[in-house]
């Protein structure tokens, strides 16, 4: 197996993790132009769902405690590195154990979404986007308090599912690789997504909410289904990264990190527009990298803190395109239903028929 | 019990005139004004600052941390707000551009408590000021002042912005501006300066929280991320749409999380004091589900 440098390793999960955040946050805002100020709520829940589940029910198949022992951190260090011993001699069984998760997680993430849709059709604009942001930090101070679920302050181990592939960096870049490659399946997901008949309803129904539904659009449907495919996309991002740090804090899911950075993604790279998003979230990982990997030459040339930088960046880089180019670097497109030439074919043929 | 009285109290009164920040900006301007978290922190970290350079107890720079956050509230409309109030943007983009100067504003505020440590040596990472506030005697009890000014302070400036918006001219065409702002305009006042005074006083209001607040919470950089929740429910408890509101949602706010939890402690358990954040926030998502309007549908406001 060949073994990545971590700097490359970084960037590809970075990349990867911001691009299934951002994509679904684009679906949902881009598409629809909901204020999903709240995306915490579905990665959170995904993450805690991932650090939660599989190792219970390991635990419990293999006579180990699951009960509120499993998540004590006197124990549940102890009891994940059996899990993961166990894991480590079975690759059916990780990867068996990994799907089922990616499976319940993107199931609760979307019974988020179909909840979140309560307020979502009886708000709107800052009054909505309050609320989902609140909903978001609650979730993150019952996590962060109640240490059954995730261990609390302690935080929770969380069973590896990549270890079959050997410890070390093997393990690492099997993981990052197999997240970028979920990465990409949801962004290719995400542009058909984009361009089929449900796509453009949304955005029919985002530049005329009236119009669409004189022409018959179920808007509470609509609402509803988008933050249902929204929230499972979002939950299954929370739950691939916890698997892949290994560990699960309440606390260091923050609304910065889940919410508002992949917002400034969104917008610089261009709001309601896939490839835009991607090049966003590239943009984005690439600097910061470079930020971090040049920390000290930066801190002789700027008498400031590199992390401090780093915020100021991306403060500035939002109100930049909020000021100056509010569509962002690739601005949306009209999604053409067919290619132009067979459309043309198309009426060519009509054309003929009528004569 | 009479000391957490007390620091109940202070503490509502600082959430209430700082939610009446977040109201004054939205109802004039239509941007939920995310850079609030940040003017808070920056009011705490001016008299932090000032108090220790300049001397003198922390009650003398309240009024140089509201300077500095109208300052600030009045630099965000010239250099961010106005363009796009003029290009008629969309709450959702004015709400983003809010969070952008949030985070340049964070950035730089964490750059000063460096440069406070570095060249000062002030302990700018972490700092408590309650000991530092002055206790004041009355008859057999000794209450720390703070719990006195800020209440008064929270009641002057209900009286001022009262009197500032229904007996000045100013004030008249402000409100004017804040109903209809079609016909304010055709009347011959100019949108913009309300904006400004909006910033201004919004910024200042910001800024004076914060630098109240030194003396009833630890001071720390994200402190105003941490505590901006509050602000935001006590803005939405009070309506949105109304300063009053604001005022007594904050006030209202701020007392449930610190006396809610206390008396919610005797009745299930110590436990309960873990989850004192979530209770501005399930307070907030109440409203907003059952009556959006708030407390402001006591008086007839918007509904």
């Amino acid at each position: 197996m060949i073994e990545l440098p971590p700097t490359i390793l970084q960037i590809i999960l970075n990349f990867s993790i911001g691009l299934i955040v951002t994509v679904s946050l684009n679906i949902e805002v881009g598409f629809l132009n909901l204020p999903q100020f709240g995306r915490l709520l579905a990665v959170l829940s995904g993450a805690i769902v991932a650090a939660a589940v599989p190792g219970r029910i390991l635990a419990a198949s293999m006579g180990l405690p699951w009960d509120a022992n499993y998540a004590y951190h006197l124990y549940n260090f102890g009891i994940v590195a059996k899990i993961n011993n166990m894991l480590s001699e079975n690759p059916g069984l990780s990867i068996g154990i990994l799907v089922f998760t990616l499976v319940i997680v993107a199931l609760i993430g979307g019974l988020i979404g179909y909840l979140s849709a309560y307020p979502a059709l009886r708000l709107k604009e800052a009054y909505l986007g309050i609320t989902l942001l609140a909903f978001g930090e609650l979730l993150m101070n019952v996590a962060w308090n109640y240490d059954p679920l995730v261990g609390g302050t302690m935080g929770v181990w969380v069973v590896d599912p990549f270890r079959f592939v050997g410890a070390g960096g093997a393990r690492f870049t099997f993981a990052a690789l197999f997240i970028f490659f979920i990465a990409i399946a949801i962004y290719i997901y995400a542009e058909l997504l984009a361009r089929s008949p449900f796509g453009r309803t949304l955005k029919a129904v985002r530049d005329a909410e009236v119009a669409a539904s004189v022409y018959g659009k179920d808007i509470v449907k609509i609402r509803t289904q988008t933050l249902i495919v929204g929230g499972s996309i979002a939950a299954i991002a929370g739950a691939l990264w916890a698997f892949f740090t290994g560990s699960m804090k309440a606390a260091t899911y923050t609304r910065l990190t889940w919410t508002f950075w992949p917002w400034a993604f969104m917008m610089l790279g261009g709001i309601g527009n896939n490839l835009g998003v991607l090049f966003g979230v590239f943009l984005y990982t690439v600097s910061r990298t470079a930020i971090i990997l040049y920390k000290g030459t930066l801190s002789a040339v700027i008498p400031i803190d590199p992390e401090w930088l780093e915020y100021i960046m991306i403060g500035l880089v939002l109100v930049a395109v909020v000021l100056f180019r509010p569509q962002g670097i690739i601005p949306e497109r009209p999604t053409l239903t067919l290619p132009e030439h067979k459309i043309e074919m198309i009426s060519k043929k009509f054309n003929r028929e009528e004569k | 019990m009479l000391d957490l009285f007390v620091k109940a109290i202070a503490y509502s009164s600082c959430i209430g005139i700082g939610a009446a920040s977040i109201t004054l900006i939205y109802n004039t301007t239509r941007t939920f004004n995310f850079a609030h978290a940040s003017l808070i922190a920056w009011g705490m970290y001016v008299v932090f600052a000032s108090t220790y350079l300049i001397g003198y107890t922390p009650y003398h720079h309240f009024l140089l941390a509201a300077l500095f956050g109208g300052l600030i509230g009045g630099a965000i409309y010239v250099s961010v707000n106005r363009r796009l109030l003029k290009a008629k943007a969309k709450e959702i983009t004015l709400m983003m551009s809010t969070l952008g100067v949030d985070l340049i504003l964070f950035g730089f505020l964490n750059v000063f408590s460096d440069y406070l440590l570095r060249v000062y040596r002030l302990p700018a990472k972490y700092f408590i000021f309650e000991t530092k506030d002055i206790v004041v005697s009355l008859g057999s009890l000794s209450i720390r002042l703070i719990g006195l000014v800020a209440p008064v302070v929270l009641v002057s400036i209900v009286a001022l912005l009262h009197t500032f918006l229904t007996k000045t001219k100013l004030g008249v065409s402000m409100r004017a501006g804040i109903e209809n702002p079609e016909l304010a305009s055709l009347s011959g006042i100019n949108p913009e300066v309300t904006y400004a005074i909006a910033w201004l006083l919004g910024g200042a209001l910001a800024g004076l929280s914060g630098g109240m607040l030194t003396l009833v919470v630890t001071g720390y950089t994200a402190a105003g991320m941490t505590m901006v929740v509050s602000f935001f429910a006590g803005a939405i408890v009070g309506g949105l749409y109304s300063i009053y509101g604001a005022l007594l949602g904050g006030f209202l706010v701020g007392l449930g999380e610190y006396l809610g939890v206390s008396a919610l402690a005797l009745l299930v358990g110590g436990w309960i004091y873990a989850y004192r954040p979530a209770i501005p926030l399930v307070v907030m998502a109440a409203t907003l589900l059952i009556q959006p309007g708030g407390l402001s549908v006591l008086w007839g406001g918007r509904k």
